[in-house]
């Protein structure tokens, strides 16, 4: 069930840049065409000289939004177009106004300007490319190197050693809505329409920003059309936009080219993956360590949180994570599905499949002989660990007891080499601090304004399926307000905490609303006659905190900051967790891999929405799938940037590419993690199936890949 | 978007008359799926176009006696689908569905599709140096990211792909382009349509400014019932090929290939035909080891850039199952 289904099929749903407004003009950007350096010069005369050009700007007074992860509210801490310094190429060196949209972009076409290059660094290994270790860099306990015994020294005497080196490459999320919003000034008040995970950061953003008010600032984001990580804070067009429409006193809309989006947003950042594992001769992992190099700006440190979830994976008496960050000249990488644990998993289960083959193992009992239910980090028991029921179902799900555990050793119908792999993922359980406000009306509707954005996940339906259970009213009596600043706070909608948190803060709105309508704590109730009975239509509001979190977070979120909770909270540690099971075909003559069919088994505590939950599951896959024989940013170290930023050519998964995925879910509440008892999906969904994907890809050739994507030319 | 004139002539007479007074920089829009993209990107910026797109004498598909009669202006969708096609040129209808997205098919026309540009990347952007678009400013794909460039036809000046997959069929099966303009109208053999770049990377077929191609005649051929067209990609829709191979084969009693047709597309800067490679075939039975040698002679002068070696054996592997393919449907 899906509440705004057919308004999203029927182009009703109004997404970030489909707001059209009497008097509407056009903005465009320019782009810096080096890889680093200065600015020297601008020309703008072509572009003014473009009929309908209003007006061609190159500087702004705006102050730095501040970077998200350093207490700030930008996807990066550099708003361009403030001096003439050339961070990377992409950025952004004059925005243009027109009256059509045709008008700004030729005249943003034929803005020229004179650089003063200077050298640039592209990759991890590059030379110029300046390397940090991050416990040293950022001195903050959740970031430092995680020592659990001496890994290093019971590795060293173990029997059994594993030890491989990863390589993921950047990717970037090109999801289908572009960047881009509609902007325009009330008298003082200033209006923002726009496809964001975060209305909050881009509130509070715009108010340091332009030094005005926040409560001048009012955001919606009522659909986005795809998130996924690049829309989660304040991008670097919105400031420019509010100034320039204020200055024209015309509200004006900007949507990025597709091309543009691979610089003036964020990406996932190029990882390098040490793993060493010792075990005993049955395959018992004893130690593990993971060492990570990722990616990051000159100008932020974006961090890095590989070893949070692996550290976790097994039941291991010893663990050692150390992670660096390598500044490079690129825009500031980021939040990107999954962001860390997708890359890590690639590189930890193939690991632990090179381990099982090594001892030989059957990989799924190798990793349900290495669970545990006590977190190796904290000594804290997990709220709740079903990795091996995941494990246990999908195997017989998939039938994985006819495999052959010989690589090379299975054939399909048409001779193609078959692989069978396995790999689990998990990711961590948080819960952000939210507000919820419900009306009861006279007609018997209840309204619903919860912090919360819809990115295509189903927050409406999901929360709308509580509410409709818990009154015993229709689905269709419920109205859900989210991505709305004029009606709630609006923290970001991230790290699969979008449920796990909304869910909590309407059951807890639910009860004060039962006792606002005088009507009993549990059962049906019959909305419009108490609200009859109470004389008028009644409202209540609510705060809502994760396990631990104290009222501080609420002023963290209700002044635009982040106030996210786990996933270590008093007493337990919460996981969301997975098992991947996955088939290739790999041709016998070309090569062409293909994936005929997966089964998914997800614990993500309760299942609150079963469709949108196993279509969240699906998306996941798929682009674990893309991720493991597909995507790749490219870079040419000549001229810096990305290369490949359309679809055509950053080939992401399509339909023909899919197949059979079956999906299921163990669907144990968690009850001490939240009162609902659900835990986060969107992202634990895509952690572990790249990685099932390349140890399939070794069951099916012998061969073990160290860097994504595995295309034709590693298999050949 | 850079102003230009428009026109939209009611007949193709029509169309020649406005070729022969055009302005320099005239081009012809058809279905737009690539001059409209290049024109955003800037790689194009005409001073007129011609649309032809709504011409009705440039529609129609018929079959006589002895040649398939496609008009220039039909899409690639109603190609894919059409109950001749499809049994008696398995290769021309596989080319077509296996081309672009149905979208794009749905847009495209066959004469437009015939002289597609290539999605070199560096050729696509505006701003980097390339000698197809810019004469003189060098290749960046020669030092930089190569892994679809071609291995066939290049020269120091260019590497660029012939990026189509319709022409590479159309190859194989001896097609015929018919052309008009103001001095008349004139038949190319498919063969002839495209140059490689050698010393002039820009021009890229033999038509003149003033040339409009008005159908494409396929002649019958038994080789087209035991044909088909294989496209190797980075995935299994809307990619341009890292190799193809469109093949037919005629196959006798005995199991002795009488014909044989070989064309190679996404590896070359033209649309290539291996006539070696056919010859190998011929008079001999279809074994795995000639469909394979067939494939090595196909691909003897390759010559690989940077980072593209892989795709010699792939294309290899690409013409052997092809044959592989044709040689069953052949004796079917």
């Amino acid at each position: 069930m899906r509440v705004d289904a057919y308004d999203k099929v029927t182009g009703k749903a109004l997404y970030g840049a489909d707001r059209v407004l009497p008097g509407m003009a056009f903005a465009a950007l320019a782009l810096a065409k080096i890889g680093r350096g200065r600015v020297s010069g601008v020309d703008t005369s072509a572009a003014l000289a473009v009929p309908g050009v209003l007006l061609v700007e190159t500087k702004f007074d705006l102050a730095s939004p501040g970077f998200l992860m350093g207490g700030g509210f930008g996807f990066q801490s550099l708003q361009p177009m403030t001096d003439d310094h050339i961070a990377y190429r992409g950025q952004p060196i004059a925005i243009v106004v027109a009256e059509t949209p045709v008008a700004a972009t030729e005249a943003a076409e034929a803005i020229t300007a004179e650089y003063e290059e200077e050298p640039f660094a592209l990759h991890l290994d590059s030379e110029g490319a300046t390397t940090l270790v991050q416990e040293e860099a950022i001195p903050l306990p959740f970031l430092a190197d995680i020592k659990v015994g001496d890994a290093d020294a019971v590795i060293d005497s173990c029997a059994v050693r594993i030890e491989e080196t990863f390589e993921h490459p950047p990717q970037h999320a090109v999801p289908m809505e572009l960047n881009g919003g509609v902007v325009w000034w009330q008298d003082d008040r200033l209006i923002v329409h726009e496809g964001t995970q975060n209305a909050n950061a881009v509130r509070f953003g715009l108010a340091q920003q332009l030094g005005i008010d926040a409560e001048l600032i009012e955001v919606h984001s009522p659909y986005v059309g795809g998130g996924f990580g690049q829309k989660n804070s304040l991008l670097v067009h919105i400031g420019p936009l509010a100034v320039v429409s204020r200055r024209l006193g015309r509200p004006v809309k900007l949507v990025l080219a597709r091309t543009q989006t691979f610089h003036n947003g964020s990406f996932r950042p190029a990882t390098k993956h040490r793993i060493r594992l010792g075990a005993d001769a049955t395959g018992r992992i004893l130690a593990a360590v993971h060492e990570v190099d990722q990616q990051t700006s000159r100008h932020d440190l974006f961090i890095a949180g590989h070893t949070e979830v692996t550290s976790r994976l097994y039941g291991f008496s010893a663990f050692r994570g150390r992670q660096r960050l390598v500044q490079t000249d690129v825009q500031t990488p980021g939040y990107m599905r999954a962001p860390f644990e997708s890359p890590s998993m690639f590189a930890f289960e193939q690991a632990v499949d090179e381990l099982a083959h090594t001892v030989g193992r059957d990989p799924v009992q190798l990793r349900l002989d290495n669970d545990t239910e006590t977190d190796p980090v904290t000594g804290l028991p997990f709220s709740s660990r079903h990795v091996g029921d995941c494990l246990r179902r999908g195997a017989e799900l998939f039938g994985w007891s006819g495999r052959n555990p010989e690589p090379g050793s299975m054939r399909a119908e048409d001779g193609s080499l078959v692989g069978w792999g396995v790999a689990i993922g998990n990711y961590p359980g948080s819960i952000v601090a939210a507000n919820a406000t419900l009306t009861a009306s006279a007609d018997g509707r209840v309204t619903v304004a919860v912090d919360g954005h819809e990115m295509g996940q189903g927050i409406r339906s999901t929360v709308a399926l509580l509410v409709a259970r818990d009154l015993g009213i229709p689905v269709a009596d419920v109205t859900v307000q989210v991505g709305d600043t004029t009606v709630g706070t609006q923290h970001l909608t991230a790290g699969s905490w979008g449920t796990a948190t909304a869910l909590p803060a309407v059951h807890s709105g639910l009860q004060e609303l039962r006792k606002h309508l005088n009507v009993a704590d549990t059962g049906d109730v019959d909305v419009a006659s108490a609200v009859a009975d109470a004389g008028h239509a009644v409202q209540v509001s609510v705060g809502s905190l994760g396990p631990g979190q104290t009222a501080d977070a609420l002023a963290q979120t209700n002044t635009g900051h982040l106030a996210i909770s786990g996933p270590v909270f008093p007493g337990f540690v919460t996981f969301s967790w997975i098992a991947h099971f996955v088939e290739v075909h790999v041709e016998p003559t070309t090569c062409r891999i293909r994936v005929p069919r997966v089964v998914s088994v997800a614990d993500c505590g309760r299942v609150a929405s079963p469709v949108t939950a196993a279509s969240q599951v699906r998306g996941g896959v798929i682009w674990g799938i893309g991720a493991a024989l597909r995507e790749e940013s490219m870079v040419d170290d000549r001229v810096g940037g990305f290369l490949n930023t359309t679809l055509e050519e950053y080939p992401v998964m399509v339909n023909a590419d899919v197949h059979r995925i079956d999906v299921d879910f163990i669907d144990k509440p968690d009850y001490q993690f939240n009162p609902v008892g659900v835990k986060g999906l969107g992202e634990v969904s895509m952690v572990g199936a790249a990685a099932a994907v390349a140890n399939a890809v070794h069951h099916a050739t012998g061969r073990r890949h160290h860097r994504l994507p595995i295309r034709i030319e590693h298999v050949l | 978007m850079k102003p230009f004139a428009y026109t939209a002539p009611s007949s193709v007479d029509a169309v020649v008359e406005a070729l022969r007074v055009a302005q320099p920089g005239t081009k012809i829009l058809a279905g737009g799926t690539t001059l409209y993209d290049l024109m955003k990107l800037g790689v194009e910026a005409p001073s007129a176009v011609i649309d032809v797109h709504r011409l009705p004498e440039l529609t129609g598909i018929s079959v006589t006696d002895s040649e398939l009669v496609l008009g220039a202006g039909v899409r690639m969708a109603d190609v894919s689908d059409h109950p001749v096609i499809r049994p008696s040129y398995t290769a021309l209808a596989e080319s077509i569905w296996r081309a672009a997205s149905q979208q794009l098919r749905n847009m495209a026309t066959l004469g437009g599709n015939l002289l597609q540009r290539t999605r070199c990347g560096y050729f696509r952007d505006a701003d980097m140096p390339c000698n197809k678009r810019n004469p003189g400013s060098g290749c960046a794909a020669m030092e930089g990211v190569d892994r679809p460039h071609a291995l066939l036809g290049a020269s120091s000046l260019c590497s660029a792909t012939y990026a189509g997959d319709f022409a590479i069929a159309l190859l194989a099966f001896d097609a015929v382009v018919d052309v008009v303009g103001p001095r008349g109208e004139r038949s190319i053999p498919l063969a002839e349509l495209h140059v490689e770049p050698g010393e002039d990377p820009r021009r890229e077929h033999v038509l003149d400014v003033d040339e409009l191609i008005v159908r494409i005649r396929v002649p019958l051929t038994e080789a087209g019932r035991g044909s088909t067209y294989l496209k190797i990609r980075d995935r299994e829709s809307y990619a341009f090929a890292l190799a193809s191979a469109a093949v037919g084969l005629v196959i006798d009693g005995a199991g002795i290939v009488t014909e044989s047709r070989i064309a190679l597309g996404g590896v070359a800067t033209r649309p290539w035909r291996a006539v070696e490679a056919e010859q190998s075939l011929l008079g001999q039975p279809l074994t795995a080891a000639a469909a394979r040698r067939a494939g090595e002679i196909a691909f003897a002068a390759a010559r690989p850039g940077r980072t593209n070696e892989f795709r010699i054996e792939l294309g290899i592997r690409t013409v052997a199952d092809a044959v592989r393919t044709a040689g069953e449907r052949a004796v079917r």
